[in-house]
């Protein structure tokens, strides 16, 4: 990477579209179930986040609690996770669900050479056996990614659900 | 008949059938139960909706559920706690929409009336010009839930004035509570906000499922053992006792297979010891030293786990945590659960965190415990609901087994606690008795 700056648009853009297809690359895999090389894309000090989203008044202030979280993962974590999700009795994947990410609105911000802030809208859809309903979850995602070793690593995300009452019976996909 | 109306000789028959170690699997499902489920149990009874340490403070409120009637509880500026139908004396709307706040007085959107924490209707838009002499203002206060009353920080609240006392309800529950509520001097706090999520099952599969079924831990959670956080041994979840209680109530005490520890307290940090000694008997210290798991259900819909759980692998530290959930019915096949984490106010801050992540990683909505759990409550209800299940009259037996441990299993004469305790987990003792005191509540109904 060389100077990225807001007047060299052609190198942000170029910026932009690494990061995208990042993002894309990502959904990609997991909506594949290719968990192993999803974790791949992980930085080693990974810090991977869900609080929860509540209804407050305006006047409140913000209506995301920081104190209680649906995930408050690590690398290692994650990699448990997979591995459950690899053995023979995790039911709430098995039968598999079929899920699309889809990942939108996405606003990169350089921070350094070889660091960049990016948000992006999620919309999960699952489907569950041969039921006509679908489950959703959405909101948005706030990420760190970082270069390391000419590769960009997800080291910081953090999920805001955009519902107060998940309409969704449990959390066995990655957001 | 296959969908005929439920009546008194057919709760009579079930009730038999109840005793018998069978329940009919149309109650999972049924539209007339549900119905009858929400007037004669959930409007009759006590039902959980918050733990005090949510409104610790004057003014401090909180927006909860008792099945469809909104409550609104707070703390008023005396320290007094009250609780209110969250819908305006006025015209019905929803007072107040928010989870969670702080205020002193609370302004009804629609017509602008003005209600104070005791519940008076203090103001009213343009009062003088529109009503005279036909408005008395103390009639028109916000509706008060007819009972209030807390234990060991648990606030119930019953839409019925003539309910039992909350401690007579809970009966000997309250010395198991008092064991994971009680034994540190300053008590529990929640931790954040409780998770609320959706599950599409029924209320009594979840209430069944936590009160009285470790039995399914071994298969349900077999992931965990395959990770090697769970013990191989397909008997893990048998060992130690389950205890009956009066009312519905029932709670299991799994133990390890020896009856041995390696983290005695349940691995709670030594500097609460001394309190634990403070604060419970010796039958209750000693029951504490040596639990590995603690989970039951109160009557309907109150669910507890306290487990030791880890998260990262077999070679991870486990840490114990106490969560506490309802089950608020929103169809027969529908759920939402609410699921606070409560954590003793007296342990170190490491500890509270660790307590956090080991509740999360489990027993969050994307636990890995939970995820299952939730995934076969599912698919339970799922094959409930079919003209073969709900058919009452047809020659085939249409009912559940029930049967683990009936006539079989002897009391233990010699168990410390209140209750009739067995000494195994494995049983279906508490689900019996859980369907037997909602059978019986449907029955009184008809009397
Ligand atoms: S409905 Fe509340 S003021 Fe009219
Ligand atoms: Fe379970």
């Amino acid at each position: 990477m060389r100077l990225r700056t807001k007047k060299e648009g052609n190198v942000v853009s170029q910026l932009y579209d690494e990061v995208r297809d990042f993002l894309h690359r990502e959904a990609f895999l997991i909506d594949n179930r290719r968990f192993g090389e999803w974790l791949d894309l992980l930085g080693e000090t990974l810090v991977y986040r869900m609080p929860l989203r509540v209804t407050r008044e305006k006047s409140a202030g913000s209506d995301i609690v920081e104190e209680m979280t649906f995930l408050e993962e690590n690398k290692r974590s994650l990699i448990t996770r997979v591995h459950r999700l690899n053995t023979t009795s995790a039911w709430a994947e098995d039968p598999p669900s079929r899920t699309r990410h889809f990942i939108t609105n996405i606003f990169v911000e350089p921070v350094a050479d070889d660091e960049v802030q990016v948000t992006s809208y999620f919309l999960m859809l699952r489907s569950r056996g041969s039921k006509e309903e679908v489950e959703q979850i959405f909101g948005e995602r706030h990420d760190v990614l970082k270069k390391v070793d000419s590769s960009w690593k997800l080291t910081y995300r953090t999920i805001y659900p955009d519902q107060s009452v998940l309409g969704i019976r449990n959390i066995s996909n990655f957001l | 008949m296959a969908y005929k109306t439920v009546d008194r000789q057919t709760l009579e028959e079930v009730k038999t059938k109840i005793q018998r170690g069978m329940l009919p699997q149309w109650a999972f499902t049924n539209h007339d139960i549900y119905e009858r489920e929400l007037e004669h149990i959930y409007a009759k009874t006590w039902n959980f909706i918050a733990h005090e340490s949510e409104i610790a403070n004057p003014g401090d409120y909180v927006t909860r559920w008792i099945v469809n009637d909104p409550i609104l509880l707070l703390r008023d500026k005396d320290g007094q706690m009250k609780a209110y139908l969250n819908s305006c004396a006025h015209r019905g709307m929803q007072l107040c929409s928010a989870d969670f706040g702080n205020k002193s007085t609370f302004t009804c959107p629609y017509h602008g009336w003005t209600f104070n924490q005791k519940g008076e209707l203090i103001g009213i838009v343009a009062g003088n010009k529109v009503y005279g002499h036909e408005m008395d203002k103390s009639q028109w206060g916000l509706r008060k839930i007819p009972r209030l009353e807390s234990y060991r920080g648990m606030i119930f609240a019953s839409l019925n004035p003539d309910a039992e006392s909350l401690e007579d309800f809970l009966g000997g529950m309250k010395w198991y509570f008092d064991i994971m509520l009680g034994r540190t001097t300053n008590g529990m706090e929640v931790r954040g906000v409780p998770h609320r999520w959706i599950i599409n099952t029924n209320w009594k599969i979840s209430s069944d499922n936590f009160g009285g079924d470790p039995y399914h831990t071994a298969m349900t959670h077999r992931s965990t053992v395959e990770l090697g956080i769970s013990p191989q041994d397909p008997l893990y979840a048998s060992y130690g006792h389950q205890v009956v209680l009066e009312n519905g109530h029932g709670i299991n005490l799994c133990t390890t297979k020896d009856g041995g520890t390696k983290y005695p307290y349940q691995g709670l940090p030594k500097e609460l010891w001394g309190e634990f000694e403070q604060n419970l008997t010796p039958e209750q210290r000693a029951v504490l030293y040596k639990t590995v798991v603690f989970v039951g259900s109160c009557f309907p819909n109150l669910s507890f786990v306290s487990p030791m759980h880890g998260t990262g692998g077999p070679d991870e530290p486990l840490t114990s945590f106490v969560n506490f959930r309802t089950w608020r019915p929103l169809a027969p096949d529908k759920i939402e659960v609410c699921s606070w984490l409560l954590v003793d106010k007296d342990a170190p801050e490491s500890f509270k965190e660790a307590s956090y992540k080991s509740y999360i990683g489990s027993f969050g909505p994307a636990g890995t415990l939970e995820q299952d759990d939730g995934e076969i409550w599912t698919r339970v209800v799922d094959a409930s609901k079919g003209y073969m299940i709900q058919h009452k009259d047809v020659h085939y037996d249409n009912v559940l087994n029930y049967i683990m441990g009936l006539d079989r299993v002897e009391p233990d004469e010699s168990w410390p606690g209140p209750g009739v305790a067995y000494p195994t987990c494995y049983l279906d003792a508490i689900s019996r008795a859980f369907y037997e005191q909602w059978v019986d509540m449907l029955l009184a109904s008809e009397a």
